[in-house]
């Protein structure tokens, strides 16, 4: 997923370290600041449970892609795979699964394959679930 | 120079007098367009005004003039700033901008925030609805927006609309998205009824894009930057989408309950709410959605890793409405 979690905390440094021109202080860097925090939280819920979500993820995808390999003919043992537990590694794992799965979920709709159709959208929906990030509820101003 | 002695340049230009440019500040929010607030005085009188400059990166590509001109529909008509000035070259400023008058008194309120109207909800919730439907009832003809803007036929309006946002997901995804591209081909294989009518589409309206007094009553609607005409459903998919809610299951943008708020809108607009119809909108409001935060990601990286706001639309939003794309299309299945 883009943008990834050095690329927010880099951001984080970099939007704070310059202060911008004069009519960009007050009530915009104050605003800027409580975006900073926002993304401080959401990263460290990811620093908690992103390799986790990818581990998950992959590992689904990937058994997705095994149990349909023999009726869509899919090269599964030609995909990536990594011992390597950093995002970056993960990532480049998981952009390949991904894209097989795009590819995997149009045949099944082009053959009306029902059963396996639903199977993917659960799959999504767990997906989008091991992704989570939940907002603080902060109270309205 | 810098921003305040180019803005007093162009406005003693254009208005052919001496102007003083005072108090000149950026607001937050909003990535499409930097907004400042600034008061201009000229012949002893102060105008309360806000510049929206294109900034060098932008979720959205789209045509300033069309936002000019919908505020110059619809100033008169229901709450909404009056448009001063424009320059869609921007070399004055650097950049093309337009100038409108300030509406003072309100605050915009998060709708990432628990109860963001508090006691006022539902009074907003009444105006807001109001008001997104008196949007979709006006007729096109004669309005300044129509001049530019171009007309679908009606049968051509979900097609124009996925084929944009499917599109800027083509363009600018960095990292492969199922769900999104999944529900694209939903979309594209059960299109929804055409609307009795091409009406006026804000583009954008929800909570977070109006200016609201202490006592609820709704004083300006803003960021008419993605209004275009077409369906008026996606509007009404686009405020209610779960996004914009995150607190109160039991609400639509955490103002009023959905069936009251799809009646308010009727009645408003003159126009019936289609279920079947909506839902095929309430999908695609989660794709329109995802195609922005898929922009705003790669805006992030091009623009330097600088803009947070861009950070958080290209990753919670984005990630969030992963969540939503994937509960309707099984919804849509009828699955759990």
């Amino acid at each position: 997923m883009t943008p990834s979690l050095p690329d927010i905390l880099v951001g984080n440094f970099l939007c704070l370290a310059d202060p911008g021109p004069p009519e960009q202080q007050g009530e915009f860097m104050a605003g800027k600041v409580g975006l900073v925090a926002l993304l401080s939280l959401l990263a460290a819920q990811e620093t908690e449970r992103g390799a986790a979500a990818r581990v998950a993820e992959n590992a689904a995808i990937r058994a997705t892609l095994d149990a349909a390999a023999g009726a869509y003919r899919l090269d599964v043992a030609g995909l990536p795979s990594t011992e390597d537990l950093t995002f970056t590694a993960l990532d480049h794992v998981n952009a390949a699964l991904r894209k097989a799965l795009i590819g995997l979920h149009e045949a099944v709709e082009a053959r009306g394959d029902i059963v396996r159709h639903h199977a993917i959208l659960r799959l999504y929906a767990q997906m989008a679930e091991w992704r989570r990030l939940d907002l603080p509820p902060l109270p309205a101003r | 120079m810098g921003l305040a002695e180019r803005l007093e340049a162009y406005l003693t230009r254009i208005w052919g007098q001496p102007v003083r440019v005072a108090d000149l500040s950026r607001i937050p929010g909003g990535a499409s367009r930097e907004t400042y607030r600034f008061v201009a005085r000229v012949e002893g009188e102060a105008r309360p005004l806000i510049l929206r400059r294109d900034p060098p990166g932008s979720l959205i590509e789209t045509d300033r003039s069309l936002e000019y001109l919908a505020l110059e529909s619809f100033h008169d008509k229901l709450p909404a700033p009056r448009p001063v000035a424009m320059d869609a070259e921007g070399a004055e400023l650097e950049r093309p901008f337009f100038i409108m008058e300030r509406v003072e008194g309100g605050a915009v309120a998060s709708p990432f925030t628990v109860m963001p109207y508090g006691s006022n909800a539902r009074t907003v919730g009444e105006a807001f609805f109001d008001i997104l439907g008196r949007i979709a009832g006006a007729d096109v003809t004669g309005l300044p927006l129509a001049r530019v803007a171009e007309t679908p036929a009606p049968e051509d309006c979900w097609r124009i609309a996925v084929d944009h946002w499917a599109g800027v997901i083509e363009a600018d995804e960095q990292h492969p998205q199922p769900i999104v591209r999944a529900a694209i081909r939903r979309l594209r294989r059960r299109p929804p009824p055409p609307p009795r009518a091409v009406r006026v589409v804000h583009g954008d309206y929800r909570g977070g894009n109006f200016l609201h007094a202490p006592d609820g009553r709704i004083l300006a609607v803003l960021d008419w930057e993605m209004v275009h005409l077409g369906d008026p459903l996606e509007d009404l998919a686009w405020a209610i989408d779960p996004l914009w809610n995150p607190f109160d299951p039991g609400t639509v943008a955490g103002m009023l309950p959905r069936d009251e708020a799809l009646a308010i809108w009727s009645r408003a607009s003159g126009l019936p709410v289609d279920e079947a119809a909506l839902a095929w909108w309430s999908l695609f409001a989660a794709v329109k959605g995802q195609a922005i935060w898929t922009s705003a990601a790669k805006e992030y990286r091009d623009g330097g890793f600088k803009e947070p706001i861009l950070a958080v639309s290209g990753w919670y939003t984005a990630r969030r409405h992963d969540e939503i794309l994937a509960a309707a299309l099984l919804r849509l299945e009828g699955l759990q």
